[in-house]
Parts: structure tokens; C-alpha cells; sequence
């Protein structure tokens, strides 16, 4: 197996230490890649060659492509790995890569552009015959062609900036009279946020639970499924809490929704690794949502209940190893569970950035800590927030969920704040541990949860 | 020294990495010591990593100590003394420099940059050697202000 000598990671944070730990696992060499601030960052020090790409501010470091193409020329490194966010899903990145002759691990540009489309993605779909949530054919011409579409599919509607992700640039119109403001000022906002202000029309369903599917594909077009995750808690469309497999699933549910996945894949050639988020309505019908072309944040839970390492899978895709799996060889045990540790208020959800006077991490049996904090170390302002995942790993449900609830009680981070306390009240409400919840539940436990 | 004001040097001793404080004053001494927790890292910082800081701490010092200006990269890539490989230096040490000057070419992507001195003066010191990859910040050149 001829992989790759030297990675160079261009990323920071737990996810560039994430990929650090699997080229160590495999013996590649690492490059880390680094901002003038995230001098001291645990990335830096894992690393076997570090090489500094810019000042502080994200434009002209970690999305500074010419900047990180160099770094890759200068240290002979034969691959780069994005991570998740910064360039992961930027087509001209992975196309400036492969001009340079370096590859990028993940999948094709075409692949990322058709992602980043979320409008055209969803008109694909819906042409393959893959259950589309009613709305719009693509993107919308203007408010009379949304108001078209809200007469055929009624109110209530939800107006998604087609460039758009992370949960913004979204907006739900109730009433028909509000769809011309409202259509103006997604409009704007996703002018804003994406430089794009193509919006598409989507029938929202309030009591929706967001699935997704975690697949991998190889260079000979082999695609597999290693099941459903249920990211349903969410706040304002962040994801807060992941969980696998969805407390409702069965055998017949992961069959159905996976091949659907599959299928999407398929029908547009990916390659690599990628998640594709649906829909679950009360019925329990499917539809899809989008399809997100990089390495899930989320990504642990599926590793812990899968046994399948998917940096390690992405690393060798991309090295052109065929997939050593087939469907059937994936199987999936116990029950996982990840939070998010952020540097934020937990009442108001503030970013808190600062020094972090005392870290102390939990472990014990099942108990996962993705993390580049350490005591001692001064949290940035100038990036997101994230501090550390917790993954529990439990036999069931209920063992997962106690392990988690310990965890988040052991560890101990001073001198910041973080938002371990939402978490706490999360693991002790009975609709989250009855599974009796959708995307509204932290609105809807607005007192005893926030 | 008042019990208040020794209160405000221990809070503002707390955000800062000094571990010892000695004050004298109106013939009371204070020394204050602290125990910091050291991560002990057994991983040693990368090495392309250390000795980039060495010379950005010579540099530095040498900023304070002679009042030189450090000229940095700003970019990354390859440092190029001349501009071609049979051709001479674009500068050596000694020679005066005007600002704007080309002092040398970083190559990056197959560009070939062209890195300007930001004073008048003359080369103190050239840092980096001829086909040496540098990363962004990394001291290229000390000169002598004039």
C-alpha cells in the first residue's frame, strides 16, 4: 500500500490534531500550518514541521490558499488534508491543489461545487427520483415565483440562501402576507454572508428531525454507508448534540435512508468521504436536504459505533486505495453520543474567548476527548469556539448517556467559560432522554434547558 | 507598602507569565514568587518551528540593542538572493539601501515575488541563505536606519 509520505494539514484546532493522529498512526509525515497567534497551538507541536502562513485573521492565514500551496511546496508534502470549514469546501482550493500537483484529500471540485449549490442539488435529486422536501426547482427568480410556489405547497415555507450553510441565511415564512419581506431580507443576508442571493423555497416541516448519513466513496465509484446520525438538537441550525445510531432507528429505517444516501452519491460521482442530511417528518418519510462534500465535526460517533477509523478511509481513498469494505462488512454496535464544548456564554451563547487557567479532561471507560485546549493555553478570539468534543461510547443508549453525564461532570476547564452547563441540563430533561424531540427542542425547553 | 496596593500587584501579576516580582521602595522590600504549572511537554516544538524562533528572537534583540530595522517575509516560500542564479546578489552586506529598494525575490506557486526594504539605510545582516524555504514573519534582512 503506496500512501502518501507527508500530509500537510490546513486547518487548526481539534481537527488538524485529529488528522495529525491518524498520518502518526500510519507513519506520513505531518506539516502543520499556522497563523502568527496559533503559534503555541497544540497542532504546532504534534506536528513534525510547522510552517508559519500568516497574521491572526483567517483571510490571510488559514484561508490564504496561495499561502498554504507554498507551505505544501516548500516541505515536499504530497497531500493536503482541509479539515472541515476554512477551504474544506472551497472548489478553487481544491483545484489550485491539484494544478500544483499536490492531492486533496477529499472529494473532486466538481463534487464541492455541486454541494455548495444546494438549489441545483436538491433539483438533481429530485430528477434521479430521491424524495426532495416540495419547494422550489432551483433557485427562485424573484418574490413572485416564491409566492407561486407557497400557493402550491402552502404555508409554512422556509427561505434558504442557496449558497448558503452552517444554518444561515434561512427564514421561515408562517403567513403569505410576510413572504415579500421576508424573501428581501434572506436576499440581502445571503448577498452578504455568500456573495450569492439565489434563494430557493422549501416546504417547512416544524416537527422535523435532521438525519443524516455518513458514506464513503472510492476512486472506482464504490459507495458504502456507515449509518445515520441524529443531529437534531440544534440551536438557531447549529448543531449542539450528535447522536448514533437515531433512537428510532431499526434495521429497515438505517437500509432505507443508507441506500438513499447511496443513491445520492452516486448520482453525482462522489468520491471520498461526505455526509448526506435529510429529513425525518412524524411519518417517518425521508427527504433529502443537502449533501455536505468534507469530514463532519460529528464525525466521532460514527467511528465509535462503526470501529472504522474515517480519517485513516479518507487518507487511503485519496492515496487511491479501493474501499476495503464492502456494505455488509459494516457493522454497528453500542451507542454514541458527542457535545460540543464551546468558549461561550452558556445563558447568552457569547463567544468568551481568553486563557485557559486549568484544563482537566475526562476520561474512563467510553469516554473520547477531541481536543487542541490544554491549561494554560490562551483561546483566540479570532476563530469559532470550539474548545473540545466529548464522545461518549456506551452499550446502549442509557450507558452512553450516563457515561456522558459523568464526563461532563469531571471535566474541568478554569478560566473561560464554556458550555458544559447546557449540556447538563440537556442530559436531565425526559424529553431528551424519552427521544421525544426535533429540531425545536431547545426552543421549546427554553427555561429548563437555557 | 499598603495591603490594597499589594492586592493590585497580585491581580496583575495573576494574567501575565511572570513567576518572581521583586519591588523596592522607601527602604520596604517585596518579593513575590509564584509556582507556575508547567506543562511539561515531552514533545518537542517541530524543528523547522524552533529555529525559526531563534532567529526571530535574535532579531528581535538585535532590534533593541542596535536599533535595526528587521525586514520580514511576507510571505511564504523560497528566498532568492539574486535575480537569476548566475546573476549577483541583489544586495550583500554593507550596501546602502533606499527604501523601496528590491532586496530579494521569494518564489512562490513558480511567482517570483519581489521583496521591497521598507527604510533607507544600509545591510546590517542578511538572516536567511540563498534557496532557504521561509514561512511568513521569518527575519530576512537587519538594516541600519539612516
Amino acid at each position: 500500500m503506496k500512501l502518501f509520505k507527508k500530509i500537510l494539514i490546513a486547518n487548526r484546532g481539534e481537527i488538524s490534531v485529529r488528522i495529525i493522529r491518524a498520518c502518526q498512526e500510519m507513519g506520513i509525515k505531518t506539516v502543520a500550518v499556522y497563523s502568527e497567534i496559533d503559534k503555541d497551538a497544540l497542532h504546532v507541536r504534534l506536528a513534525d514541521e510547522a510552517i508559519c502562513i500568516g497574521p491572526a485573521s483567517s483571510s490571510q492565514s488559514y484561508l490564504n490558499i496561495p499561502a498554504i500551496i507554498s507551505a505544501a511546496e516548500i516541505t515536499d508534502a504530497e497531500a493536503i488534508h482541509p479539515g472541515y470549514g476554512f477551504l474544506a469546501e472551497n472548489p478553487h482550493f481544491a483545484e489550485a491543489c491539484m494544478t500544483s500537483g499536490i492531492t486533496f484529500i477529499g472529494p473532486s471540485p466538481e463534487n464541492i461545487r455541486l454541494g455548495g449549490d444546494k438549489a441545483k442539488a436538491r433539483q438533481i435529486m429530485k430528477r434521479k427520483g430521491i424524495p426532495v422536501v416540495p419547494g422550489s426547482d432551483g433557485p427562485v427568480q424573484d418574490e413572485e415565483a416564491a409566492i407561486k410556489i407557497i400557493k402550491k405547497i402552502g404555508v409554512p415555507v422556509i427561505l434558504k440562501a442557496s449558497a448558503g450553510g452552517g444554518g444561515r441565511g434561512m427564514r421561515i415564512v408562517s403567513e403569505e402576507k410576510d413572504i415579500e419581506q421576508a424573501y428581501h431580507m434572506a436576499q440581502r443576508e445571503a448577498l452578504a454572508a455568500f456573495g450569492n442571493g439565489d434563494l430557493y423555497v422549501e416546504k417547512y416541516i416544524p416537527e422535523m428531525r435532521h438525519i443524516e448519513v455518513q458514506i464513503l466513496a472510492d476512486n472506482k465509484g464504490t459507495v458504502i454507508h456507515l449509518g445515520e446520525r441524529d443531529c437534531s438538537i440544534q440551536r438557531r441550525h447549529q448543531k449542539l448534540l450528535e447522536e448514533s445510531p437515531y433512537i428510532f432507528s431499526n434495521p429497515r429505517f438505517r437500509k432505507r435512508i443508507g441506500e438513499l444516501a447511496i443513491k445520492v452519491a452516486r448520482a453525482m460521482k462522489y468520491r471520498n468521504a461526505g455526509t448526506v442530511e435529510f429529513i425525518v417528518d412524524n411519518a417517518g418519510n425521508i427527504y433529502f436536504m443537502e449533501i455536505n462534500t468534507r469530514i463532519q465535526v460529528e464525525h466521532p460517533v460514527t467511528e465509535m459505533i462503526t470501529g472504522i477509523d474515517l480519517i485513516k478511509e479518507q487518507i487511503m481513498i485519496a492515496a487511491g486505495e479501493l474501499l476495503s469494505y464492502r456494505q455488509q462488512d459494516i457493522k454497528f454496535s453500542g451507542h454514541s453520543i458527542e457535545c460540543r464544548v464551546n468558549a461561550e456564554d452558556p445563558e447568552r451563547f457569547v463567544p468568551c474567548p481568553g486563557r485557559i487557567t486549568t484544563f482537566i479532561p475526562p476520561g474512563g471507560p467510553g469516554i473520547r476527548v477531541d481536543t487542541a485546549a490544554y491549561s494554560g493555553w490562551v483561546v483566540p478570539a479570532h476563530y469559532d469556539s470550539l474548545i473540545a468534543k466529548v464522545i461518549a461510547y456506551g452499550k446502549n443508549r442509557e450507558e452512553a448517556i450516563a457515561r456522558m453525564r459523568r464526563a461532563l461532570k469531571e471535566f474541568i476547564i478554569e478560566g473561560i467559560k464554556t458550555t458544559i452547563p447546557v449540556y447538563l441540563k440537556i442530559f436531565d430533561n425526559p424529553d431528551f432522554l424519552s427521544g421525544n424531540f426535533t429540531t425545536h427542542f431547545l426552543e421549546n425547553n427554553n427555561k429548563t434547558v437555557k | 507598602m499598603e495591603i490594597d496596593e499589594i492586592k493590585q500587584l497580585l491581580e496583575l501579576l495573576k494574567d501575565t507569565d511572570i513567576t518572581e516580582l521583586q519591588i523596592e521602595r522607601d527602604g520596604s522590600k517585596l518579593k513575590i514568587k509564584r509556582e507556575r504549572f508547567m506543562s511539561s511537554f515531552e514533545i518537542a516544538p517541530p524543528v523547522k518551528s524552533a529555529a525559526s524562533a531563534a532567529a526571530k528572537e535574535e532579531a528581535r534583540k538585535a532590534e533593541e540593542t542596535q536599533r535595526l530595522v528587521t525586514i520580514t517575509s511576507p510571505i511564504v516560500g523560497i528566498f532568492h538572493r539574486s535575480p537569476a542564479p548566475e546573476a549577483p546578489p541583489f544586495v550583500e552586506f554593507g550596501n546602502t539601501v533606499k527604501k523601496g529598494q528590491v532586496l530579494c525575490i521569494i518564489e512562490a506557486m513558480k511567482l517570483m515575488n519581489e521583496i521591497e526594504s521598507d527604510v533607507d539605510g544600509v545591510i546590517s545582516k542578511v538572516l536567511v541563505e540563498n534557496g532557504q524555504p521561509v514561512e511568513y514573519g521569518e527575519p530576512l534582512f537587519l538594516i541600519e536606519p539612516t
